[in-house]
């Protein structure tokens, strides 16, 4: 665990950096209203990336996550209309849930039982959803029941309580994954399935609930973008790379096994941050993109220091050893 | 779990009843029956290929048979998965291990054990390092599991599968990376085992090793058993010849006796990598030399840091000159060739036409300004696709279409056209290959080294290895244990080198065999 640190330290590193440059040039940013809407800007990604989170930690990748939070953006905005009061609003609810949850199943069904790579299956979900998000609407309308999102983005001074909520959870999805026998069958999991099979776990059953939390977590993050656009729009959800950014900034392998929530929780506020301060100096959102890029870069070398550093004295050790053997060549 | 006391009616821990089983073509198991009583030690042999994997993973649920079916403690097993036949009482200690390398020790023994006896996670550690001390294993249970050496790995292994408390525990060669004092250590694990009521089910290619420990053993020879013995009243010698002996059903080629003192290639001096060494060879021009030994004793690490493509150290020249294994490039200048066992996945391209696969080493010295005409590329392969007999309809069909044997003969046209070709590593040359095929492999190897190339076979099949071989050396735990020479080279002498029987291993596990 001690090296799992580094991922949350480096994040609220640049989180307060970022703030405190953002302050200093511009007094609107730690501003009560600008802190509370950032907060509540960073949820959808927030919520999605503890979901890709879970993908990664057994070895996948789900791209499908961004059009799966519009499809059900689309879907509340017939389910969930002003209209809709009293009773009514709970089926209108799982409506939604009900669609996060049927990709999921699909999601696993290809991945397990077809045996297709994750990346390949996603993919090919994503297209499938964002089609029918246009078929459902292919212009932004229906307006969708301020009343229910409302609740959602409910705060106790400038922090929303759902924000409190999130940041709970991500500590108690952590504790579970790195002080439970479940969390290290899911690690195991993800680091070698073959073992783990041998070992006796139900290998499919934990990649199939994988991907299905992580739908799951894509159609919770479908709310709160819900809240922010409120309206069925067709063309929102972007945050398919940006979750898997946030994942692995905040401490995800790619190659499965490893991966904080906190951590996840700390890069998807950055990566939102980012976005909300470039506004505040006239930048062109453009740089937030490369700002991004280089950022993982930089991370997923830095995560990997210890091992590129071994490597690094492996491959001198071994060109040491060449080059005595070509000394002793004769001629 | 009961604790039986040792009888003539004890009870039958597993049984396996008329099992077979078929991957593709080849018919792994047929009929198989076994069986393994509590508080004995079952020992199951023969060469490699002959079942003994295939029937473990049967027993263990990981692998599904054809026909017959398993019993585990009197329970038929009806999901063939390793976790049913966890729940029934098997525990398995396989070979290539099932550890989670990138877990500690105590996280790994935490996994393997069942629900009814895990302590409670926060009490892990300390319950790993108990749990190590009882098996008088000295290993760290912060390590992790990747930081261990191999022969640690294989005693965790076993005592993974001790936790499970099974009623019957299989072994699938669990000493390949042991030295003696560890395989007594091991052995007298085990026997406390037996005492208790445990049956054990004991693969091993090992004869003095196993026979030391084990009350019968079964002989099994292409998936096919040759009987159970008394292992008290059985001689070594008498299980070699049930486990050699297969009908011989391809010729070899004729071979002429090498001069006297043929110029030395391919020298090695103290080679080492991780699974392997030091060796010293010498092979010498127009020389096929045999590797032998039972799977994963270094043999293919060994040719791959040859052939520059695993790291190792010491000297490896040819034609007298030091070559650079840094990379696969260097063996390659240096006119060493390495025909991989892989063929997918490293020898060949399978989309890729018959032709380009042939001429991909040699495009440069066929084109012309950087552009190769199709023509040059079919007249230099024309007479070898006839001279290997490569059976194809074109040699524009991709090379996946053919089969595996023309697939091998393909990748062997390649040292042809070369031309500066000095050493040949083959590793297992003709698996997956018919019959019919196998003739042309072994005499275009022949025709190689009468060119005057040294030629390094592995090979998993004596047969092969007696019938096209000037010499062979056996390998057990990564080191050369055995030479044998010409006029004594015949599929009995090599088995009996590989098992062990009449080599000079030191061999300490008798004191610690049961009476």
């Amino acid at each position: 665990m001690k090296r799992g640190f580094l991922p949350l330290v480096l994040m609220t590193t640049l989180i307060v950096a970022l703030g405190a440059y953002a302050e200093v040039h511009s007094s609107v940013f730690l501003s009560k209203s600008n802190l509370n809407s950032l907060l509540l800007q960073s949820m959808p990604l927030i919520i999605v990336s503890f979901g890709q989170a879970v993908a990664l930690l057994v070895g996948g990748f789900d791209v499908s996550v961004a059009a799966l939070m519009t499809m059900c953006v689309v879907v509340a905005s017939f389910t969930l209309t002003p209209t809709t009061t009293g009773l009514a609003i709970v089926p209108g609810v799982l409506a939604v849930v009900g669609v996060g949850i049927g990709a999921g199943v699909c999601n696993a069904f290809l991945i397990r039982v077809l045996q297709l790579p994750s990346i390949v299956a996603t993919l090919g979900t994503l297209s499938v959803l964002e089609g029918l998000s246009l078929l459902l609407r292919s212009y932004p309308q229906g307006p969708i029941n301020t009343n229910v999102t409302g609740k959602l983005v409910t705060s106790v001074g400038f922090v929303p309580v759902a924000f409190a909520g999130v940041v709970i959870l991500a500590a108690l999805a952590d504790g579970w994954l790195y002080r439970s026998r479940s969390g290290l069958a899911l690690r195991g999991v993800g680091l070698d399935a073959r073992s783990s099979r041998r070992l006796g776990m139900p290998t499919s059953l934990v990649v199939v609930l994988a991907f299905v939390v992580c739908s799951l977590m894509a159609s919770f993050a479908g709310f709160y973008l819900a809240a922010e656009v409120q309206v069925g729009s067709p063309i929102i959800g972007n945050q398919a790379l940006e979750s898997i950014a946030a994942a692995v900034l905040g401490g995800a392998s790619l190659a499965g096994g490893k991966g904080s929530f906190f951590g996840t929780l700390l890069a998807a506020f950055f990566l939102t941050e980012i976005d909300n301060v470039l506004p505040l100096f006239q930048e062109p959102a453009e740089y937030a993109d490369m700002t991004i890029g280089v950022l993982i870069l930089l991370a997923l070398v830095l995560y990997q220091a210890p091992e590129l550093v071994e490597r690094l004295r492996g491959a001198r050790r071994r060109v040491g050893s060449g080059r005595v053997a070509q000394g002793e060549a004769p001629g | 779990m009961t604790t039986s006391i040792p009888g003539p009616e004890l009870p039958q821990v597993l049984s396996v009843r008329g099992v077979s089983k078929a991957f593709g073509a080849v018919q792994a198991l047929s009929d198989v029956s076994v069986d393994c009583r509590a508080g004995e030690v079952h020992a199951l042999v023969g060469e490699n290929g002959s079942g003994k994997s295939t029937l473990l993973g049967i027993a263990s649920g990981s692998v599904a048979p054809d026909d017959g079916h398993v019993e585990i403690g009197g329970r038929a097993l009806v999901r063939h998965t390793p976790a049913a036949a966890r729940r029934l009482g098997v525990g398995i200690a396989y070979q290539d291990y099932s550890h989670v390398l990138g877990l500690s020790v105590a996280e790994n023994l935490f996994l393997a054990v069942p629900p009814e006896v895990r302590p409670a996670y926060r009490r892990m550690e300390q319950w790993a390092a108990e749990t190590l001390a009882t098996f008088k294993l000295d290993i760290a249970a912060s390590a992790t599991a990747a930081s261990l050496s191999l022969a640690d790995r294989q005693l965790l292994e076993v005592g993974k599968a001790l936790l499970t408390r099974p009623k019957v525990l299989l072994l699938d060669e669990p000493t390949t990376a042991l030295g003696p004092d560890a395989v007594e250590q091991l052995h007298t694990l085990v026997l406390e085992q037996v005492q208790a009521g445990v049956g054990v089910l004991y693969v091993s290619h090992r004869l003095p090793e196993v026979l030391a420990v084990a009350d019968r053993v079964t002989v099994l020879r292409d998936g096919v058993g040759q009987g159970t013995f008394d292992a008290a009243k059985v001689s070594e010698d008498a299980l070699v010849a049930l486990m050699i002996g297969r009908p011989l059903t391809v010729a070899f080629p004729d071979r002429d006796p090498l001069p006297e003192q043929a110029e030395v290639v391919l020298e090695l001096s103290g080679l080492q990598g991780d699974r392997f060494g030091p060796v010293d060879l010498v092979v010498r021009k127009g020389e096929i030399l045999g590797i032998a030994g039972a799977e994963g004793n270094g043999q293919v690490p060994f040719l791959r840091a040859l052939a520059g493509i695993e790291p190792a150290t010491g000297g490896a020249s040819c034609g007298g000159v030091q070559f650079d294994r840094r990379s696969p490039a260097g063996p390659l200048r240096a006119g060493v060739v390495l025909l991989s066992g892989d063929r997918r996945g490293e020898a060949l391209f399978p989309v890729l036409s018959v032709r380009a696969n042939a001429t991909i080493q040699v495009l440069r010295r066929l084109g012309r300004g950087g552009i190769v005409p199709r023509r040059a590329e079919r007249s230099a392969i024309a007479s070898l696709v006839q001279r290997l007999r490569v059976r194809m309809a074109s040699t524009e069909q991709p090379i996946q279409s053919l089969s595996g044997g023309n697939q091998q003969k393909v990748s062997l046209i390649r040292p042809f056209l070369r031309g500066d070709v000095k050493v040949i590593l083959a590793e297992e040359p003709t698996q997956g290959v018919d019959v019919g095929a196998r003739f042309d492999i072994y005499e275009a190897l022949r025709a190689k080294a009468d060119e005057g190339v040294a030629t390094v076979v592995k090979s998993s099949d004596p047969i092969e290895l007696a019938g096209i071989c000037d010499r062979v050396v056996v390998m057990s735990r990564g080191r050369i244990v055995q030479e044998i020479p010409r006029h004594e080279l015949g599929e009995r002498r090599i088995v009996e080198a590989i098992v062990g029987s009449r080599a000079s291993v030191a061999n300490k596990t008798a004191e610690a065999s049961a009476p």
